[in-house]
Order: C-alpha cells, then structure tokens, then sequence
C-alpha cells in the first residue's frame, strides 16, 4: 500500500523548494490525482501551463496537454476534454493518441456520426490496427453483412497492401460469401509463399463449418497443383510454380496437427520434405508435430537438424534448447543455448543476467520432472528475484521521470497491476512454481520418515555452517549481497508450507483467473489444517470454473474432512454451515458425486474425477470396476480423448487412485497406443511407466 | 496480425521475444527506459491470441553529434516463424512516423551487423536504408557494425498532409538543453536482426 498523503507532502515541499521546475508541479498535481481529487489536480495543471509558452513542436508541453487531458477524463467530464483537445490541438504532437482518444469520446458521447471519419483515418495512417476497423463498425453500425463488408473492400482498393482489411472479413462472413474470400485469401498466400499462412486462420476453425471449407478448399489445391499445377481445374493463365504445392502441403501439415490428427499431419509434412529436403521451416514443423504426438525425443532429433542447417539463427536454436528441456536435456540445452550467449560466462549464468525467463522456466519444470527439488526450486527462486528486481525497476524509473502524459499512465498502470496479469512468464513462471513447491512438499512427506532423520539433520547443520561462512565473508566486502541458491539447502526447507505460501500469494493477486491458482492454494492450506482458507480457495474456485474435475475432487473432499470434525468452535462451524449450504445444497458425497458424473458424463476428464471419488468414497471391488469402466472409456462419442488428457488416466491408475488395476492399466495402454502411436507413454512393454510424468496436485 | 503502439504490459513480452530472436539482449530496465522516455515510437505485433511475434523498440538519439534531431532503431525482431508477413517494414513505418510527428526526427538510425546479409537486404531495399559508416568492433564478439540511416522527408510530407488542418509552423529545429539522463544505457550496444525467410 501506498502513503498517497505523505506523498503529497513530500511534492509539496519539492514544490516550494524548486518552484520553477516543470516535474515539481507536474509531481504535486500527480499526488492529488492519484487521491482521486481531480478538481485540486486539475487546477494545479492548469496554472502550472498558463505559465508556458510553448514552442512549436514541444513535445513536453505536448505531453503536458495529455495529461491535463487525461484528469479530466478520469474526473468524468468527458464534453469538457473533448473541448480541451479542440483547443489545443495545434500543440499537441501525439496526433496518433489526440485522434484516438477524440473517437473514444465522441463515440461515449453518442455523437458517432463524426467518429467514422476519425477511425477512416487512423486506417490509413496504419491500416494494421484492428482495433480502428472495430472503432469504425461501431461508429457506423452497418446493417448487413454486405455493409460491413463494404468497410473493408474500400480500405482494401485503397491499401492493397494491408492484410487486416482482408483477413477480418473472414471472421464475419458466411455462405458463399466466405468461402469466394477465403479462396482469394488462400490463392494469393500459397502463390506467395507464406510460412504463417496457418497461424492467421486458426482462429476461424472455432465455427467448425468454416473449418471443414478451409480443409475442403485445400485438399482441393492439393489435388489439382498435383496433377495440374493449378488452384482449380477451370484456371486459365500462367501456371504455378512448384513450391505453391509445397506450401499447401506445408498448411495441411499444420491443419491435421492442430486438429490431432498426427498420422495424416506426418502424412503431409513428409510430402513437403520429399518436394523439398532442405528447407527448415520442414524440420521445425515436423518437429512440432512429433512433441504434440508425445515423441520429444524424436522431436529434439529434428529440432536439432532444423538448428543444424542455420546455425546463425538464434530463434531456431532457442527452439531447439527448448526442446531439449522437454525431453529433460539440460546440460545439452545449455550448451546449445551458449552459441549465442557472451563468451567467458557459462550460458546459464549468462542466461540468468538477462532475465531470461523462458529458460529458466523450462530448466525448472525440467528438474521438477525429473525429481531433482533443489535444482528445481533454485530455478524458481532466480524468476522470482528477476520480479523483484524488475518491480524495483519501475519503482525506480517512477521516481526518476515524473514528467508525462504517458508516464503517468505507466504509474498507473503499475499501480493497478504490478505485475500483468495478462503477461504470459509470469503466469506461466507462476503456474510452475507452485505445484513444484507442493511436489516437493509431498516428496518430503513421503520420503523425510523413511530417511534416517540424523542424516538429515547433519546436512542442515553443515549446509547451515556453509552459509553462515559465506555471509560472514560477503558481510567483509560489501553491502548486503543475494543469498546464493543452492539446490541441496532449497530442497530440504524448515518451513516448505510457507515457502509455497510466498509464491501463492502472487498467484492469487495476478492469476486469480486461473483455476489452478485456487487448487493450489486448497492443497497448500490444506496441509496446513486452515479449514476457513481452504473454504475460501474453494468458493474462489467455484467462481472460476464450477466444474473443473480437480475442484470437484477438492469439494468432496472437503465436505468428507468437515464432517469428521465434530469440534470446531461454535461460530467456526456456523459459518462453515452457511457457507457449505452453497456448494452443496445438503447433499451428500455420493449423490453429488453421482449428479457429477452424470451432467458431465461426455468429458473424459470429468469422468475420471468423477471414478476417482467413487472409488475413494467405497474402495470394494464392485465399485473399483465401476469405477476403472468409467475412467477408461474411449469411446468416441467423448470428448477430450488427447494424449494428455489419456495420459491423466494411465497416471491416476499408475498411482493408486483406483487401488491395484495392472490388468486394465495395460490394457488401457495398449487401447490408447492405437490411438496415439507415436507417443511413448503408451508404449508395452512399459519400462519406463509414467511414474515420474507430471502429476496433479490432488 | 495486428500492429499498434507498445503498451508498458508489453514490454516484458518485447524482452521476451527479443531473446528468443536476437543474439542482443538487454534487462527489463532498458525496456522501461525506452517505454518511458518516448512511449511513442516502440510498436508491437501481436497475433490473435495477444501473443507478441514482432517488435521495434525505438529511440531518439539523445545527444545527437550533428544537432540534428534524429530517431534510433535499438531492436527490431519478428518472429522466424511470422515471417514473410511483412511485419518488419510495417512496424518500422510506424516507428518512423512517430518520430516524425512527436519529435521532429529527419532521420532513423540503426547498427546492423556486417555478417547479416538479409538483414541488410531488408534496410537497403525495402526499407530504404544507406549505410552511413562502418563502426570497427561495434559487437560485444567484436564484429563490426554498418552504421546505417533513412531519411524521414516522406514521413513529413506525408503528416502534414493528412494534418493540414493543424499544421506547426517550425522554426529552426534548435537544439533543446536536454539534461543528461542517468545512463546505464548509453553503453548498451543495440542492434538490429530480422531476417527475411531465405526464399525457398
């Protein structure tokens, strides 16, 4: 938290003290806007420009005028900052955010029958934008697909160039109307060669019929380039040129991988490297291929052939350490990554200087996988300095350029999110760290009994003198310096509950979204015996996603636990009554149980949640057949039948979650190596069984 | 995919892709520096997942040896496999308006290293990029960079037309008394790698 009235003392003194500097006012108005008082903030502004005299193309005073303009956006006088951009339009620079924002206002205004034009030419100033099309449908609300069309065809003549005024139609049209686009779109991709082609229209595939009139309309290329070399037997004019039917092949590759169909997408793939051996956008796809059929050690063979024919390229050979992570490579991924890393330092380290987070994300999941805690947890703790470091960072920078429009929109920004949430590393940093803390957390568990405690105990001692000597000499040098990480003392913590409790806290600030932010936290309080916080992850849970199969295993749980406990106290078990009453109307867990399975009976993962607790409830005979018969179903009519998903359920049974079942466990193996032939997991002889592949927490 | 203006969320996606493509990295600070100081002239593409497979993260020379305004590349990456969508000039096109309209720029700068022949193709022939010098040893593994620049006179045609109605009226572009920012940047060796998908 913030001490905003400090912070305006503070201005304030910096204000009288060097009244004639632009940030000491700029500074004082800040504080009261960021108290919400934009009369006081506003007033401060505008004495402080009254005194300027701007030159023309001053960028500060520009930035100045954004701000103003900003305020009185935020104190909700919306007529008056449209008024405030007419009139000192001539000194504003940013002619990209005055027109921007002047559309927004107008259109919030209701006058939209200006706005049109404005969004027009934001279009033509960067035709790219796809917000500015969306901007101009809502100005103009055409009533027909035949309107809204239009928009685009005008943009198009004018801008033959841009890609946006093509590819959007293709998410609003229908019939006849789509099909004649999409065969344009195609038709002038393939014949250019475009590797991506596929990327911009996957998102198409959501209405299934456009997604069987893309594959029809390719196979269709396919077939005719073949024989033909032509897009459609009736073309007339020149003829292709052979490498449009390789990038057609090329697209069916990516098409049949994304919809699973591996036999098929290797079918294709293999057609484009017959047509052309060498090319590396090949080797890269293929390899891609092979890691969604769960071949990585394939896949790391032909990632590594794809680096091998362009060794110059860092993005091919980030792909390739990546891949090598996923099969549990570390040192050979580290290795490869040092071909672009500063000589002198190892790669890792080099690696960790630059905040090179996706490296370290992978290493981690990669010890994690492979049972390695410490190594794992070191790799956690490094992301989570380089947040701390990068939090610092902006604090920093806040402090040091008080000036802007702009810059007050980063504070704020941070303000509110201090870490994005949208932002994929830390979700993902985030998402790693957690069920790492809790695997370890189980593996002790397990294995701290078995192990002789004195054993134990010495190490810490020693590992305790070690650091103790280590802080001893860095307190000689200088300064407080970072406690080195070192694997063997991470993965033996005093407190693992609370370790994991300082990468929940994040998690449950930035990714509250995310179901799995609410499992986790279940499981950490859980261990912990926090009845009321684990009720609390539950109902945050259910606000996420109701019918997520591993809350369901938490909520059942969870009832089972609360009526074993006959002694909680009076206003403890009150609430929880009230509370629970929510969740399960009354009910008990069989029935909510059995209600489960059957409104979700067409999802294999909801229907192995649902066998897990029935067997869990009653584990006789009967039941566990039951139990396996739902579990193990592949029938087609289901959905979810992926690997990862059938990996899920050879796991749970793998694990004991049905009591001993080697006989269906098999047999499920060898029913789902039909399925995905190319993956391992599925292999029999079973030699190396998934015992170690990822787990749920539950 | 859709090109727009960097936004401060984008920024450790930009560092991100940077270090999947480039063999010139920087901390996230750097990132700020340029987000905060000239938040205008860094764009991003993003695919429809609001994934980032493409950015230019842009200056202004701050202390320019010739007095003359001028806007500078730090980095420019697509992705390898968002090639061929034109996405390097498109970004770049943006980038130089910026510093047309909000800074005066006359003209962008950037270093690219001498081996990148298809980097250099792209600056030279698309872009329109002449070599200015040669800097011996620019690179922290000690290649050497071709100094290379545009001139923006187009770009300022082209935004006094489309803003006739507002045209600034500038006297001489004279040097502004610009305080020297603290700097762990100036030090920071930038480049520019985008390599075009060698035809097949």
């Amino acid at each position: 938290m913030r001490d905003l009235e400090g912070y305006r003392e503070t201005r304030y003194q910096l204000l009288v003290l060097r009244p004639g500097q632009r940030a000491s006012w700029i500074g004082y108005a800040m504080s009261y806007h960021l108290m919400k008082d934009f009369d006081m903030a506003l007033s401060i502004l505008e004495e402080f420009r009254k005194t300027q005299m701007p030159k023309a193309g001053d960028y500060e005073h520009s930035e100045l005028l954004m701000y103003q303009n900003m305020v009185v956006r935020e104190a909700g006088m919306l007529e008056e900052a449209l008024h405030h951009l007419d009139r000192y339009e001539s000194q504003i620079v940013d002619k990209l955010s005055l027109q921007e924002i002047r559309a927004e206002l107008l259109m919030k205004l209701g006058r939209s029958e200006k706005v049109g034009d404005i969004y027009k030419d934001l279009i033509t100033r960067n035709p790219e934008n796809w917000a500015y099309y969306k901007g101009l449908e809502d100005a103009i609300k055409p009533g027909t697909e035949e309107e809204t069309l239009k928009l685009y065809t005008d943009v198009e003549e004018q801008y033959p160039r841009a890609s946006a005024p093509r590819r959007i139609p293709l998410s609003f049209t229908t019939g006849d109307n789509f099909k004649g686009l999409m065969d344009t779109y195609f038709r002038r991709a393939f014949h250019k060669g475009v590797p991506p082609l596929f990327v911009t229209v996957k998102k198409l595939y959501s209405d299934p019929w456009k997604q069987r009139t893309v594959e029809d309309l390719v196979l269709g290329y396919a077939e005719n380039l073949k024989t033909h070399e032509k897009f459609a037997l009736s073309d007339e004019g020149e003829l292709e040129s052979p490498t449009t039917l390789l990038w057609v092949y090329f697209f069916l590759a990516c098409h049949y991988d994304f919809l699973g169909d591996t036999i098929k997408s290797v079918e294709y793939i293999d057609l484009a490297l017959k047509h052309t051996p060498l090319l590396i956008e090949l080797y890269v796809l293929k390899a891609k291929i092979f890691k969604h059929a769960g071949d990585i050690e394939e896949a790391v063979r032909l990632m590594d052939e794809a680096q091998s024919l362009d060794t110059a390229d860092r993005y091919i050979n980030s792909k390739c350490a990546k891949y090598m992570l996923r099969g549990n490579l570390i040192a050979e991924s580290a290795e490869m990554c040092s071909k672009f890393t500063r000589e002198g330092v190892s790669a890792v380290d080099n690696l960790n200087e630059m905040q090179c987070m996706w490296f370290q994300i992978e290493s981690a999941a990669a010890y994690q996988r492979m049972g390695k805690w410490g190594d794992a947890l070191k790799k956690c703790h490094e992301i989570d300095r380089h947040f701390t470091e990068i939090i610092e960072d902006q604090m920093y920078y806040n402090t040091k350029f008080a000036k802007a429009a702009k810059i007050v929109e980063i504070y704020l920004h941070l303000h509110d999110h201090p870490l994005s949430d949208s932002d994929l590393d830390s979700a993902l940093d985030a998402e790693n760290l957690s069920p790492s803390e809790l695997r370890k957390l189980k593996n002790k568990q397990r294995k701290a009994k078995k192990r002789a405690q004195a054993e134990a105990q010495q190490k810490a001692e020693q590992d305790k003198k070690e650091t103790h000597n280590k802080k001893a000499q860095d307190g000689e040098l200088d300064g407080p310096k970072e406690e080195e990480l070192v694997p063997d003392k991470l993965s033996r913590p005093d407190d693992p509950l609370e370790q994991s409790l300082k990468f929940l806290k994040p998690l449950q600030m930035h990714a509250a979204h995310r179901i799995h932010t609410h499992i986790v936290a279940y499981e950490i309080y859980s261990r912990k015996g926090k009845i009321l916080l684990m009720l609390q992850s539950l109902k945050r849970g259910c606000q996420v996603e109701r019918n997520n199969p591993q809350l369901h295993v938490c909520l059942l749980r969870f009832l089972l636990l609360i009526k074993q406990k006959t002694d909680l106290p009076e206003p403890v078990s009150k609430l929880l009554q009230r509370e629970m009453e929510k969740f399960y109307n009354h009910k008990d867990p069989l029935t909510l149980n059995t209600e489960y399975l059957e409104q979700n009976n067409n999802s294999i993962l909801h229907r192995l949640a649902g066998a897990r607790m029935m067997y869990e409830l009653s584990p006789t005979p009967e039941k566990q057949e039951e139990a396996l018969k739902i579990a193990t179903s592949l029938s087609p009519k289901l959905q979810g039948i992926i690997l990862n998903n059938c990996i899920e359920v050879l796991e749970a049974m793998c694990r004991g979650d049905f009591g001993k079942c080697e006989t269906t466990a098999q047999k499920y193996q060898a029913d789902c190596h039909k399925l995905f032939p190319y993956s391992p997991s599925f292999i029999i002889p079973a030699s190396n069984q998934p015992d170690q592949v990822n787990g749920n927490a539950s | 995919m859709n090109i727009r203006c960097a936004r401060p969320e984008d920024l450790m996606n930009m560092q991100h892709c940077n270090l999947l493509c480039l063999p010139e990295n920087y901390q996230m600070k750097y990132y700020f520096y340029h987000g905060l100081s000239w938040p205008q002239l860094s764009y991003v593409a993003e695919d429809e997942d609001g994934k980032i497979v493409g950015y230019v993260l842009a200056k202004m020379e701050e202390d320019p040896e010739d007095q003359v305004p001028h806007g500078h590349i730090t980095s420019l990456a697509v992705k390898r496999s968002h090639r061929r969508l034109g996405l390097a000039q498109k970004l770049m096109d943006q980038a130089s308006r910026a510093m047309v309209e909000c800074f005066d720029a006359q003209y962008v700068s950037l270093h690219v290293r001498k081996s990148n022949r298809a980097a250099l193709h792209l600056y030279t022939n698309t872009l329109k990029f002449s070599i200015s010098e040669i800097e011996p040893k620019y690179y922290a593994d000690g290649e050497d960079a071709y100094a290379m620049r545009r001139v923006l006179k187009d770009f300022k045609d082209k935004s006094t037309k489309d803003t006739s109605s507002v045209k600034a009226i500038k006297d001489t572009p004279g040097k502004k008394d610009k305080s020297k920012k603290d700097g762990d940047t100036s030090k920071e060796k930038t480049d520019t790698t985008n390599k075009e998908t060698r035809e097949s």
